[in-house]
C-alpha cells in the first residue's frame, strides 16, 4: 500500500513535469547561424585534476580528450571497437621485429591561444610536443598516474629518469625524427602499444603551459583538442568549441559505421560536416543518484547514467532493455556493457585462507576458496545491485573483451550448496575450525549492503556470521592503502579495461604485479605466469586467445577470486540530440559527434 | 537529603517530565531486552524480497537486500544506548573530576591548564574534531566514543568548577580545610550532593548528544562499523526515499524522534525540579 | 594595559593549543593520501617517491614547526589533489559558505528570540505551552532526519518540488533564493527549538525581575517595558549565545548542509580534505578557524564590557 501510493503520485507528477517542460522547450533554431548550441551532459562523479598525467579517473578522461589530442581514438560507430587515428596521420608503421613504430602527425593542428604562449598565440603541435608529453610520465615531480603503462617498455626512458630527469635530454626510444614524425623503440615487443595512445594519459601537451602554470597546470588546460575550458569547479565545467581545432569532416566509413545495421540513417547527416558540432558542453558533476535523476527530469541536463534505484521508473522491460512509453517520448536510450568488472579477491599471501607451506593446508585452504566461491549466490547479487541486467561471468575475460567465450563452462558462477558443503567436509573444514574471514571495504551504504549479503550467502553453507567481519575504511584511498600492503583478507575491486584486450586483465594475476601492483590477489601460478609471459608479447590471435582462455581455466580452478560481473550501464538522453554515447574506450571521444537533431545542416544540400 | 526528596515530590507533578520517564524507561527496556537476546536478533537475515512494503511478516517492510526493517529498528535501540550510556557516564565523570579538581586549585596552574584544554577543544568545531579522531583512531569500535567524550565533559566540567569555587570560600569548607581534611574528602561530601543536579542534568543531556552524533557519524561513514543503528538506517534511506521507499526512513526517525523527546523531556523536568533557583518562579 | 597583554598572551596560548591539537590529529595521525595520488600498478618506489613529495617520511616536530611557519607567513601552498592555490580555494569556497549560512542562522535567531519572547509574556497559558513544546520537538530531531524530510517533501515529484535538489549555480538574486532557501530551512528548524528555549529561560529570568514589577508599579506600559528594560538588559546573554554559536553553528552546520547538499563551500572542502588527507587545505582551515576562534572570544569581551558597565 504504502508503495504504490507514492509510485502513483510519482507517475503524476513525472507526467506533469514532462507536459510542463515540452510546453516550455525553445522551439527549434532554424536560423542555423544566430544562436549557440548549447549540450548539457550530467556526470556521475568529479575530476579533480585536469592534467592529462593524472587523467585516471573515467571523468577527468572524459574531459581531457575533448580538451587535448591524443595519436589515436576509437572510432565513434563501431563494435567490436576498432582503433583509428586522431592526430596521428595513419595507423602506425612497426617494424617487422615489432620494435620500431614510426608515426606521423596531422598538419594542422594547433594549440588554443594562451598566456602561457609568447605574445598569447597558439602554435602548432609537433612531434617533439609528443616526445615531451611521454616524458613527463617519467618525471617524478609530475607526480603521473599513467606511467606504468610505459613503464620499462621504452628504450632509455628508465635510464632518463635515473639521470634527472632532464627535458633537454634525449631519450634514444622515444624521438622526434623530424617536426611532425615520432618514433618510439621498444624493448621487448609491446602489441597494445597503440592502444595506450588512444588514452587520455597519452594527451598532447605544451612545455610552455606545464612551465607557466606549474601546479596549477591541472586546472588551466592549454590543448589541442576540439573544445577549450571555460569555467571548472567542483560542481561543473564548461567546454567551448576551440577555434584552433583541426578541419575534419565526419566519415560514416571511416567511424565504422555498419550501413545494414538499423540506427545508422541517424546519423548519416552527419556525412560531410566538421565536427564539433556543439558550440558549448556544459558538464555538470553530481554524483548523488537522486539529485542526477531529478536533474535530467526537470531538464536541466540532457544527458545521463540512470542510477539503478530508477530502472524501475524508466524501463518498460528488461531484457533487452527498453524504455516505457512516458520516457520514450522525451529520450532516447542505450544499454552499454561496462568496460570492465568487480570481484572479490581472496588475498592469497594470508596462510589462514590462501597458499600455505604445508601442502596438505595448502589444498585445505583451496577447499575453503573453492566453497565459498560456489557458495557465492550471483543471480541474487545482479538482481539486488544491479537490477538483474548486469552480465555475470566465470572468469576474468569480461564480456566487452574480444576474447570472451560465450560458450564456456560456467560452473564456477553457478550457486552450489551441496557441493560447496561436500567440499567444505572433504577438507575438514566445521564451524569451529572456519576461519575468521575479514572482508574489506570503504565505508558506503552500498558497500555495507554487499557485505551484510555476503554473509548472508554464506551463512547458507554454514558460515557463522561472528566468523565474518567488516574491515572498513572511511575512504577508498585508506582502503587501497590497506590491500596494497597485502593487510586486507578478502579484497572487493572493480577494475576498468584499460584497452580491449584481455591482456589488460590477466595482468592482474600475473604473480611479479603482486601489491602494490594490481594483483591484488597476490595470486602466484607458475603456469599461468609462463604462458602470460608467452602470450604478451603475441599479436591478438586465435593462439593467443586460446592461451588468455587455458590462463582463465586455471585461475578458476585455484579458486583465487570471486568472478565476476559486468554491469550494464543504462544511458538515456533528450530525444533532441543524436548520439552514441560511450562510457568505455569511445568515452569522452564521442562528445564532439554530438549534434542537436533539430539544427539543420549548416550549408545548403546541394 | 532534603533536597532530594523535595525534587522527587516535585517531579512526581510535572506531567511532561514523568511523560519522558517512562518512553525512556520503555526503550531501556526494549534495549535489555535485546541485549539479553529476546529481541531483535534477525537484523540481519536477509530473507524477505526487495523493498517488500509493511506487511503481516514485515510489519514496516524489507529494505533493499530483503533485511526486515522493525528488526534492525529495534537492533538499534540497544545500539544507541550502548553509546548513549557509555558517552554520558564517562564524559559526565569525566567532567566532574576535571571541573572539581580546576575549582578546588582555583588560580593555580592547574586550573590555568584545566581552562585552557576546554578552549582549546572548544575551538575546534566540532564535527571536523570527531571525524578527525575517528581517524586516527583507524576504525576501532571505541574511535567515536572516544572522540564524543573528549569534547563532551567541557561543559559539565565548567559548571562543576563554578560550583566548587562558590562552594570552596564557604565558612564550614574554610574550616574542614584548617583542620587537616584531605580535599578529596571535603569534595566527596560536601560538594558532591550539591553538584548531583548538575551532573545528572547534563548527563542527560549528554546522552541526546552522543545519540544524534553517532546518527550524523554513521551517515558519513564514521560511526558505526559492524551491527546496525539509526543512522546506518538513515544513511540507507536517503537513495531510497527518493526513489519512493520510505520503511528504512520512517522506521528510524520516528523511534529515533521519540527516544530523544523522552530524554529531553525527562531533562527539562529534572533541570525544573532540581534547580533551587527555580523553585520561587 | 596589563590587562591586555594578559589577554593577548591567552589568546596566543590558545591557538598554539588548537593547532598543535588539530595538527597531531588531522595531519600525523591523518589519512594517507598518497594511495589517492598513485595511479594502477604503482611499483613500491613510486609510492616512496610520492610519499617523500607529501612530506610523510619527515619527523613530527619538523613537519609542525613547519606548519607554524607557513601559518604565520601565510605561505599557505596549493592543494595535493588539484593544484589549487589554497588561497584561492579559500577565496572561493568562503564567500559561498556565508552566502549559505549567514541568513539561516540570522533568521533562526531572531525568531528564537520573537518565540522566546512570546512564551515569555505569556508564561504558564497555552501560548507558552504550544511553544514549548514545538521547541522540545524541534531539539529531538536530528539534523539528518530534517534534511532528508525537507528534501523529498520540497525538492521531488513525491513533495512540491519546487526547489533543486543540490547544487549551486548562482547568478542572481534569484537564483540564490533557489539554491539557498532549502538548506537555510533546514538550518533554521535545527537550531530554532534550542534558541526558543534559551532566549525563553533568559527573558523569564528578565521579566522576573524586581525592577520590571517597580517599573510596572509606576505604571509603565507593556511596550515601554519590553523595549527599554527587558529587551535591553537582555543584550548579554543575547549576544554571548549568538556569538558562541557561530564557530558551532555556522562551521560545524556548514559541513553537513553543504556535503548533502553539494555545495561548493568551505565546508565541503574541509570534509574532503580531511577524509583525503590533502595536508595544505587542512592546515590552513583549521589554522584559521583557530585564530577566527580566539578573535571572536576577544569581540565578545570587548562587547561584554562595553554594554554591561557592571563586568570587569
Amino acid at each position: 500500500m504504502a508503495r504504490r501510493f507514492p509510485g502513483l503520485l510519482h507517475r503524476i507528477a513525472v507526467a506533469a513535469a514532462l507536459v510542463l517542460t515540452a510546453a516550455c522547450s525553445e522551439p527549434a533554431n532554424d536560423s542555423g547561424a544566430a544562436e549557440a548550441t548549447v549540450y548539457r551532459h550530467a556526470m556521475d562523479g568529479a575530476p579533480r585534476s585536469l592534467d592529462p598525467a593524472q587523467a585516471s579517473s573515467v571523468y577527468a578522461k572524459m574531459l581531457v580528450v575533448n580538451l587535448y589530442d591524443t595519436l589515436y581514438r576509437y572510432k565513434y560507430l563501431a563494435r567490436p571497437y576498432e582503433l583509428t587515428p586522431n592526430l596521428a596521420d595513419g595507423m602506425p608503421q612497426v617494424s617487422t621485429d615489432g620494435l620500431i613504430y614510426t608515426i606521423r602527425i596531422k598538419p594542422g593542428a594547433r594549440f588554443i591561444d594562451d598566456a602561457a604562449f609568447p605574445g598569447g598565440a597558439g602554435r602548432a603541435v609537433t612531434a617533439e610536443d609528443f616526445v615531451y608529453s611521454l616524458k613527463r610520465h617519467f618525471d617524478p615531480a609530475t607526480r603521473s598516474r599513467g606511467a606504468w603503462l610505459w613503464q620499462d617498455r621504452i628504450v632509455g626512458m628508465e635510464q632518463w629518469k635515473t639521470d634527472g630527469a632532464d627535458y633537454d635530454a634525449p631519450v634514444p626510444g622515444l624521438r622526434a625524427i623530424d617536426e611532425r614524425t615520432v618514433q618510439i623503440q621498444l624493448i621487448t615487443p609491446f602489441p597494445q602499444l597503440t592502444h595506450t595512445l588512444a588514452q587520455g594519459f597519452a594527451a598532447v601537451v605544451p612545455r610552455e603551459a606545464v612551465e607557466h602554470y606549474g601546479a596549477g597546470f591541472a586546472i588551466n588546460p592549454v590543448g589541442s583538442g576540439p573544445y577549450r575550458l571555460d569555467g571548472f569547479d567542483s560542481s561543473g565545467a564548461t567546454l567551448l568549441r576551440s577555434e584552433s581545432f583541426r578541419h575534419e569532416p565526419f566519415s560514416l566509413e571511416a567511424e565504422g559505421a555498419d550501413p545494414a545495421a538499423a540506427g545508422t540513417g541517424s546519423f548519416e547527416h552527419l556525412e560531410g560536416r566538421a565536427p564539433p558540432f556543439i558550440d558549448r558542453i556544459e558538464v555538470q558533476f553530481i554524483a548523488e543518484d537522486a539529485a542526477r535523476w531529478n536533474t535530467l527530469i526537470a531538464g536541466e541536463a540532457d544527458f545521463i547514467k540512470v542510477p539503478v534505484s530508477q530502472f524501475d521508473s524508466v524501463l518498460a522491460s528488461r531484457a533487452p532493455p527498453r524504455l516505457n512509453a512516458e520516457m520514450a517520448a522525451r529520450f532516447d536510450l542505450a544499454a552499454n556493457l561496462e568496460s570492465g568488472f568487480v570481484h572479490t579477491d581472496f588475498n592469497m599471501d594470508d596462510p589462514a585462507i590462501g597458499y600455505h607451506p604445508d601442502p596438505d593446508q595448502d589444498a585445505r585452504n583451496r577447499g575453503l576458496r573453492c566453497a565459498i566461491v560456489k557458495a557465492f549466490d550471483w543471480e541474487r547479487r545482479n538482481e539486488v545491485f544491479y537490477y538483474g541486467i548486469g552480465r555475470v561471468f566465470p572468469g576474468i575475460i569480461p564480456p566487452v573483451a574480444p576474447e570472451y567465450d560465450t560458450s564456456q563452462d560456467r560452473t564456477w558462477t553457478e550457486r552450489d550448496l551441496d557441493g560447496a558443503r561436500r567440499l567444505l567436509r572433504e577438507s575438514g573444514w566445521h564451524a569451529d575450525n572456519l576461519p575468521t574471514l575479514e572482508y574489506g571495504f570503504p565505508s558506503s551504504v552500498t558497500e555495507r549492503q554487499m557485505f551484510e549479503q555476503f554473509r548472508s550467502f554464506m551463512a547458507d553453507i554454514g558460515y557463522p556470521a561472528e566468523k565474518i567481519r567488516p574491515l572498513t575504511f572511511a575512504t577508498y584511498g585508506d582502503y587501497a592503502r590497506a590491500y596494497l600492503n597485502r593487510e586486507v583478507m578478502l579484497v572487493t575491486t572493480g577494475w576498468t579495461m584499460d584497452y580491449p584486450d584481455a591482456e589488460n586483465t590477466m595482468q592482474l594475476f600475473f604473480g611479479p604485479n603482486a601489491s602494490p601492483g594490481s594483483n591484488s590477489a597476490n595470486y602466484d601460478n607458475p603456469e599461468f605466469n609462463r604462458l602470460f609471459r608467452a602470450s604478451a608479447t603475441l599479436r591478438p590471435s586465435p593462439m593467443r586467445t586460446s592461451m588468455y582462455r587455458n590462463m582463465n581455466r586455471i585461475l578458476q580452478e585455484d579458486c583465487a577470486t570471486i568472478s565476476g560481473i559486468s554491469r550494464t550501464l543504462i544511458l538515456v538522453w533528450n530525444r533532441e540530440y543524436t548520439m552514441l554515447p560511450d562510457r568505455s574506450f569511445v568515452g569522452g571521444f564521442f562528445f564532439r559527434f554530438v549534434d542537436r537533431a533539430g539544427a539543420p545542416a549548416e550549408e545548403p544540400a546541394n | 537529603m532534603m533536597a532530594m526528596a523535595r525534587t522527587f515530590s516535585r517531579l512526581r507533578k510535572d506531567r511532561s517530565g514523568l511523560a519522558g520517564l517512562s518512553i525512556v524507561a520503555l526503550f531501556f527496556l526494549a534495549a535489555i531486552a535485546v541485549w539479553a537476546g529476546w529481541l531483535g536478533q534477525d537484523w540481519s537475515a536477509a530473507d524477505g524480497a526487495r523493498w517488500e512494503g509493511p506487511g503481516a511478516a514485515h510489519w514496516f517492510g524489507t529494505n533493499v537486500l530483503g533485511q526486515d526493517i522493525f528488526e534492525r529498528a529495534v537492533y538499534s535501540v540497544r545500539t544507541a544506548f550502548e553509546i548513549g550510556l557509555v558517552v554520558a557516564l564517562l564524559s559526565t565523570v569525566l567532567g566532574a573530576v576535571l571541573g572539581a579538581v580546576a575549582g578546588w586549585r582555583g588560580d593555580t596552574w592547574v586550573d590555568g591548564a584545566i581552562t585552557w584544554l576546554k578552549g582549546v577543544l572548544d575551538a575546534i568545531p566540532f564535527y571536523l574534531f570527531v571525524a578527525a579522531v575517528a581517524f586516527a583512531l583507524r576504525g576501532a569500535p571505541w574511535a567515536m566514543h572516544l572522540a564524543m567524550v573528549a569534547t563532551f565533559w567541557t561543559t559539565t566540567a565548567r559548571l562543576v568548577r563554578a560550583e566548587v569555587l562558590k562552594i570552596r570560600s564557604l565558612d564550614y569548607v574554610r574550616s574542614a580545610r584548617a583542620i587537616g581534611l584531605p580535599g578529596v574528602v571535603i569534595l566527596a561530601r560536601h560538594v558532591l550532593p550539591n553538584t548531583t543536579h548538575i551532573l545528572l542534568v547534563q548527563g542527560t543531556i549528554a546522552f541526546v548528544a552522543a545519540i544524534k552524533t553517532e546518527v550524523v557519524l554513521s551517515f558519513l561513514g564514521l560511526g558505526v562499523q559492524d551491527g546496525v543503528s539509526w543512522g546506518l538506517m538513515l544513511a540507507e534511506s536517503t537513495q531510497e526515499v527518493l526513489a519512493g521507499h520510505f520503511g528504512n526512513f520512517i522506521a528510524a526517525s520516528g523511534m529515533l524522534f521519540l527516544l530523544l523527546l523522552g530524554l529531553n523531556l525527562l531533562a527539562d523536568a529534572m533541570q525544573d525540579a532540581l534547580d533551587p533557583k527555580q523553585a520561587a518562579l | 594595559m596589563r590587562f591586555t597583554a594578559g589577554k593577548l598572551l591567552h589568546g596566543l596560548l590558545l591557538i598554539l593549543g588548537v593547532t598543535f591539537l588539530s595538527f597531531l590529529l588531522m595531519v600525523w595521525f591523518g589519512p594517507d593520501q598518497t594511495y589517492s595520488l598513485i595511479g594502477k600498478n604503482a611499483s613500491a618506489e613510486e609510492i616512496a617517491s610520492v610519499r617523500h613529495q607529501l612530506g610523510y617520511d619527515q619527523p613530527f616536530f619538523a613537519r609542525y614547526f613547519e606548519y607554524l611557519r607557513e601559518l604565520v607567513t601565510l605561505d599557505l601552498g596549493a592543494s595535493n589533489a588539484s593544484g589549487e592555490a589554497v588561497r584561492s580555494l579559500l577565496a572561493r569556497t568562503l564567500p559561498v559558505s556565508l552566502a549559505l549560512m549567514i541568513p539561516g542562522f540570522v533568521l533562526g535567531n531572531l525568531l528564537g528570540i520573537a518565540l522566546g519572547l512570546a512564551a515569555a509574556q505569556h508564561r504558564g497559558r497555552w501560548p507558552d505551552r504550544l511553544i514549548t513544546g514545538f521547541s522540545v520537538s524541534g531539539m529531538s530531531l536530528s539534523f539528518l532526519v530534517i534534511i532528508i524530510a525537507l528534501q523529498a517533501l520540497l525538492c521531488t515529484p513525491y513533495g512540491l518540488d519546487l526547489f533543486p535538489v543540490r547544487g549551486w549555480r548562482v547568478d542572481s538574486f534569484a537564483s540564490y533564493l533557489q539554491y539557498a532557501t532549502v538548506p537555510s530551512l533546514s538550518l533554521i528548524l535545527v537550531t530554532l527549538g534550542y534558541n526558543t528555549r534559551f532566549y525563553r529561560a533568559v527573558f523569564i529570568e528578565e521579566y522576573g525581575r524586581d525592577h520590571i514589577r517597580t517599573a510596572r508599579a509606576f505604571g509603565a506600559s507593556t511596550t515601554e517595558i519590553l523595549w527599554k528594560h527587558v529587551l535591553r538588559n537582555s543584550l548579554v546573554p543575547v549576544i554571548t549565545r549568538f556569538m558562541f554559536s557561530i564557530p558551532l553553528v555556522v562551521i560545524s552546520g556548514s559541513l553537513l548542509i553543504e556535503s548533502y547538499f553539494g555545495i561548493p563551500g568551505i565546508g565541503l572542502a574541509t570534509f574532503e580534505a580531511i577524509t583525503s588527507g590533502d595536508q595544505p587545505v587542512l592546515k590552513a582551515v583549521v589554522g584559521l578557524t583557530a585564530v577566527a576562534f580566539v578573535l571572536l572570544q576577544a569581540v565578545t569581551d570587548t562587547l561584554y564590557r562595553l554594554v554591561d558597565p557592571r563586568v570587569t
